[in-house]
């Protein structure tokens, strides 16, 4: 027999599996046990895969039932059979988790938890009620409505209290007051994941804007940031830090002459990006540019300009002997 | 209007049908579907035998063993055990005198 034929069978099976769903488990097995070899011989007698020749899946389930004296699952059956598993799975789960939290069951110590449940679920009704009152859309901490402390602490003391006294009186028993009950619980529920993940952001957010975004910060317009010494020289490749050590970052590293039009990127890795656009150029208009004749320390020179000796004037981008140092 | 359905008779008897192709001879579920379908019984669904061959096995009248086959699937072959055997010789008795009521009947009105 070849894979084919034995994907195909094990398909067909599994789907009378399937349809047979709300059988008892042994029964089925029992009734599945042989099915394999049986169907190999129905493959192997003749021509056409097995649908063809024996019919929809659940159709022969259903005949299967039928002959073997079981009769075909309701739909209330299925959904209770569901059910039954899930609470075995659950009770399963309750039994391995107990002993990793130190009880017998970790049913036993979300039960010690109830009386926390209530306090946070009078805090949650308080802020969904504050929320509801207040015009604002953002999400504090307290329940404040109209900024007022007053009515905050009111209004949380209130819930708190009503949602102990109701937790103390047990789940309602009527089915509309307990189907009310949950449904008003997920509500809750669900605000809390939305509530404080908005407030989270919004706690978190102002780590993020710094001085170029802000809106009101004024440095919106700065491309380029031109440092000057105490004798007017333009400073190359200064770095600007902030009171936390955290780099300043102003502008862009791109360069533009008004003129022509062109951009290109500057590879400045302090300012100014673009010296050569200095606001306050010919400092030193007197013929002579930069009598330079000093030696010119390295530091202050980055790039291009390999120690500007003696005579050399204009040229050079970077035009900042610095004698004084 | 009345309708004598072969699938609805068959329903009744399919047991004593399937006691009665092994009665000579062990078989395989398919081999039992085989014979009954070349005894006349076309309309007999596959899943009806193999639903039936389980019951009748669950119920204590079959006995089963495997045949390992060399070109084929293994097979698990049926057999009438005593107790098959019995429900067979009973129902088999009853069919008859159900038979032959049901034929007395028709011939009396002259039908066949």
């Amino acid at each position: 027999m070849n894979d084919i034929a034995e994907d195909e069978i094990a398909g067909y099976v599994a789907q009378v599996r399937e349809a047979l769903g709300g059988v008892p488990e042994s029964t089925r097995e029992e009734l599945l046990e042989d099915l394999p070899e049986h169907l190999a011989e129905v493959l192997a007698e003749g021509n056409g895969t097995l649908v063809e020749r024996l019919g929809a899946p659940s159709a022969y389930a259903a005949e299967l039932l039928a002959a073997a004296g079981l009769h075909l699952p309701s739909r209330r059956d299925h959904v209770s059979d569901l059910r039954e598993r899930l609470l075995r799975r659950l009770r399963a789960a309750d039994l391995r988790v107990g002993p990793v939290l130190g009880y017998p069951r970790a049913s036993e110590f979300l039960v010690l938890l109830r009386p926390a449940w209530w306090v946070l679920r009078g805090y949650l009704f308080a802020m969904v009620v504050a929320h509801l009152l207040d015009g604002s859309d953002r999400v504090g901490l307290l329940p404040r409505v109209d900024g007022s402390l007053l009515f905050a602490v009111i209004l949380l003391g209130g819930s708190v209290v009503g949602s102990i006294w109701l937790g103390r009186r047990g789940t309602p028993t009527g089915l509309w007051p307990r189907y009310t009950y949950y449904a008003a619980t997920a509500v809750l529920i669900l605000f809390a994941l939305i509530g404080f993940g908005a407030a989270d952001l919004d706690t978190r957010s102002p780590a993020y804007v710094d001085a170029t975004y802000s809106g009101s910060s004024g440095y919106e317009n700065v491309r380029d940031v031109f440092v000057y010494d105490s004798q007017g020289r333009l400073v190359e490749d200064a770095q600007l830090y902030d009171q936390s050590g955290n780099p300043i970052q102003l502008g862009s590293q791109y360069c533009g002459d008004t003129e022509s039009g062109e951009t290109w990127t500057s590879w400045h890795r302090g300012y100014p990006r673009c010296p050569e656009k200095n606001p306050f150029r010919s400092p030193a208009p007197s013929g002579d540019p930069l009598p330079s004749q000093s030696p010119s320390p390295a530091p202050s020179l980055s790039g291009p300009a390999p120690a500007p000796s003696a005579s050399v004037s204009g040229p050079a981008p970077a035009p900042s002997p610095s004698p004084g140092r | 209007m009345l309708c004598v359905d072969t699938t609805q008779l068959l329903k009744g008897v399919l047991d004593l049908a399937v006691l009665a192709a092994l009665r000579d001879e062990d078989g395989y579920g398919y081999d039992i579907l085989r014979r009954l379908r070349a005894a006349g019984l076309q309309d007999v669904g596959d899943a009806s035998v193999y639903g039936t061959l389980r019951r009748l096995f669950t119920g204590g009248f079959l006995n089963t063993y495997v045949v390992p086959s060399d070109e084929g699937p293994h097979r698990k072959y049926y057999a009438l055990n005593a107790a098959g055997r019995a429900e067979l010789d009973r129902n088999g008795k009853t069919w008859r005198e159900f038979a032959s009521t049901m034929n007395d009947l028709l011939g009396d009105r002259g039908i066949v």
